[in-house]
């Protein structure tokens, strides 16, 4: 009976403690939008934060989409009961900066003086988010588009897919392979603005104007520039000449089409190199990548960095704040970002990070991830490269789709199509300046 | 015979917690959604200015909006008028005493359980150009391989499909729990007079079972109008090139994509209004007709 006593007596006491020691730790919710395999991947990765961070403790969720994520931090910061870090897609940055739910990341770095050696940042990646010259979150999957192609088809046609290619360079070749047989379509991409976007960067021209929604809020879009017309036309073109095959806006249909050799190229996700290796491997063939193509006669300016970034909500106790910058930067440490790089294919952004994967001969045993890192370094540091700051853009990605579709299936001619997207996008914009700018 | 109550506030106290729910849960909502429709507001009404009925003014301007409403017609009646013809014949034959008859029964109200994301998904490996079992068929039989989620109409006729389908379990359930109450004498009757089974069918059953038909009639609106979402979203996100944005979803896509609540207020308000008037209309016509049976 006394031994039982005991025994329940020391139980209650050690949970009192362990209940007194726990409140102790600062407790910081983390909300992501990365599903699948990522999902426990992410989750190893704050286990070791917290590990190694004994006097914090994150809990990390998986929300679901971007834009669910992005809703729900939203909601829950108006309940007063927000997450203190979350993960948000490029495209909700104005929306976020005006949402008033948030802290600019570098304002919490300033705050409590915590080491982050910026000079050590590529600076492509953290030129997204920074706005009025001070960096509102921290970049953490960011990728851009390459071509992915089936070296066995292009070696079996002696064509040498050259490393920056064209426009033409591409119609030629899709041309080719469709006539050989080798393959039943030259390339394809899923049906998303994200390509549109990164062409209009590639030609140097502003998707919208005050210098890409950078020094004010954009109230247009540059669809009629003729940088986007060339892109739509020659979209048009391989689809209509039957070389160009539509995954519909399915990225993993697109996939599954080239992976499953129906077609010779694909343009991608850079964060699709280790899925496309793997694939490759299986279906016995041999991958190349290169640069996403650029229309004849066009210099080259370089790529948006796309993909997600960490967000910190304000109106949270100041160790919590604090914490959270904590978490935030260390998710960007040198050896997290290679671990986070090599999980999932998405950039280390760091220059060292680069530096030791070379060392390492990660390059020379995956040399597709040369060509993602190439193109990102050699993207100029101009508006056009920086990417487009709108706070209606998903709607405005939604309308120039639209507006691709009805070109590709006939229905609108392209300048009419793209003039019709315009004016609905302008529109928004200029409510969205009058709602929230004044 | 009207039963009395010892108290005359004691109905009103036990009607209370119903109507203190609805109240909150629903017409503390609605009149919120009516008030929200005169704002152009985004970020959860964060940023709101009040616009009067410019929002309804914009929907009934806008190409767009006006293509939805044809769409969600489209969708509508296919789903409605298709889904209550099949049904009803299939539950006809479910009706026969034949051995295995409630596996069979089991089996046709399967769908109805699946999760729309579930059966969109289903559709979706059907429906797959290159790898799916319809083109498979379609190759082997006719040598075609249509795009059935790219090319616009396809898309359309794909999800009414997949829409009908999916609800058709649902209207089983109800022709055959009708077929089964339906007084025996009077089908006797019938038969004893001569009358073939076309006759019987057109003359004794479908009218008998109008309640059931009208009950379902005005359902299946509803989930035509309300209840294609889920399917919607998992199949096709409205595309392409907006040829399956029924109403529901252009609401959806407006409020928890691009954040316009006000426009998205003013299209629920729409809804609300068109099936009211629908039901009204149904009640009015149909309802008149309908035979409820007993005295």
């Amino acid at each position: 009976m006394t031994v039982r006593r005991f025994l329940v007596v020391s139980l209650v006491l050690l949970f009192a403690v362990g209940l007194a020691l726990g409140q102790d730790k600062i407790k910081i919710t983390f909300w992501h939008a990365m599903g699948g395999w990522r999902v426990p991947f992410i989750e190893r990765m704050v286990q070791d934060f917290n590990l190694t961070h004994p006097w914090i403790e994150v809990t990390v969720e998986y929300k679901g989409s971007y834009t669910d994520t992005l809703n729900a931090a939203l909601a829950a910061a108006r309940a007063g009961a927000g997450p203190h870090v979350f993960h948000s897609f490029e495209v909700g940055t104005q929306l976020l900066v005006d949402s008033g739910i948030i802290v600019p990341l570098e304002d919490l770095i300033d705050k409590f003086n915590l080491i982050v050696p910026w000079e050590d940042y590529i600076d492509p990646v953290l030129n997204y988010y920074r706005i009025g010259g001070r960096l509102y979150c921290m970049p953490w999957n960011s990728s851009n588009p390459i071509v992915y192609y089936n070296k066995t088809i292009m070696d079996k046609l002696g064509i040498e897919v050259p490393r920056k290619p064209t426009y033409s360079d591409i119609y030629e070749i899709s041309k080719k392979v469709v006539e050989s047989g080798l393959a039943e379509y030259g390339i394809t991409w899923p049906v998303h603005s994200w390509f549109f976007e990164q062409w209009m960067a590639e030609q140097g021209v502003d998707l919208v104007n005050n210098n890409n929604g950078r020094t004010g809020y954009a109230t247009e879009i540059n669809l009629l520039d003729p940088a986007a017309i060339r892109i739509v036309e020659w979209w048009k073109k391989l689809y209509d000449e039957g070389l160009w095959v539509s995954p519909g806006r399915s990225w993993s249909q697109a996939r599954q089409i080239f992976v499953s050799g129906q077609s010779a190229m694909l343009i991608s996700s850079t964060s699709d190199v280790t899925a496309m290796e793997n694939a490759a491997v299986e279906q016995g063939f041999e991958l190349g990548t290169a640069f996403l193509p650029v229309p004849d006669g066009i210099e080259r300016h370089g790529v948006i960095i796309g993909g997600g970034a960490l967000w910190v909500t304000k109106d949270h106790p100041d160790e919590e704040l604090q914490a959270a910058a904590e978490f935030v930067v260390w998710m960007t440490q040198v050896a997290q970002t290679i671990r986070w790089h090599q999980g999932t294919g998405y950039f280390p952004i760091r220059k060292t990070a680069l530096k030791a994967l070379d060392m390492e001969g990660w390059f020379v045993r995956f040399p597709n991830y040369r060509t993602a890192f190439d193109q990102l370094i050699e993207t100029k540091l101009i508006t056009a490269t920086q990417g487009a700051l709108m706070g209606t853009f998903v709607e405005a990605r939604s309308t120039i789709l639209d507006a691709v579709e009805a070109v590709l299936a006939g229905e609108k001619g392209i300048e009419e199509a793209l003039k019709e997207a315009k004016a609905l996008i302008d529109q928004s914009l200029q409510d969205y300046k009058e709602l929230v700018g004044g | 015979m009207r039963s009395k109550f010892p108290s005359k506030w004691l109905p009103y106290l036990l009607l209370l917690p119903t109507l203190a729910l609805c109240a909150i849960f629903l017409y503390y909502p609605v009149i919120q959604t009516f008030r929200l429709s005169t704002y152009r507001a985004i970020l959860m009404g964060l940023h709101r200015k009040y616009v009067g009925f410019e929002n309804y003014v914009r929907l009934f301007t806008s190409a767009d909006y006006l293509h939805s409403f044809t769409i969600t017609f489209i969708f509508a009646v296919g789903v409605v008028v298709l889904g209550l013809a099949i049904s009803l014949a299939i539950a006809l034959l479910a009706n026969h005493k034949i051995r295995g008859a409630r596996i069979y029964r089991l089996l046709l109200i399967w769908p109805y359980a699946l999760s729309p994301a579930v059966a969109g998904s289903i559709w979706l490996f059907l429906l797959n150009p290159t790898a799916g079992v319809v083109n498979y068929f379609m190759k082997a039989l006719f040598g075609i391989s249509p795009d059935w989620l790219t090319d616009g109409r396809l898309a359309l006729l794909a999800v009414t499909i997949a829409a009908m389908w999916k609800n058709l379990g649902y209207n089983i359930v109800f022709f055959l729990a009708g077929l089964q109450n339906l007084p025996g004498e009077i089908l006797e009757a019938a038969r004893v007079d001569g009358a073939g089974p076309w006759t019987t069918f057109w003359r004794v059953t479908f009218p008998l079972l109008s309640p059931t038909t009208f009950f379902l009639l005005i359902m299946n609106l509803i989930y035509a109008f309300f209840g294609g979402f889920g399917l919607i979203m998992v199949m096709t996100e409205g595309g392409p090139n907006k040829a399956t944005n029924i109403l529901i979803f252009n609401l959806y896509q407006d409020a928890f994509r691009f954040h316009k609540w006000g426009l998205a207020a003013a299209q629920s308000v729409i809804l609300f209004i068109m099936v009211v008037a629908l039901t009204l209309i149904q009640f009015r016509t149909t309802g008149r007709r309908v035979h409820y049976g007993g005295q």
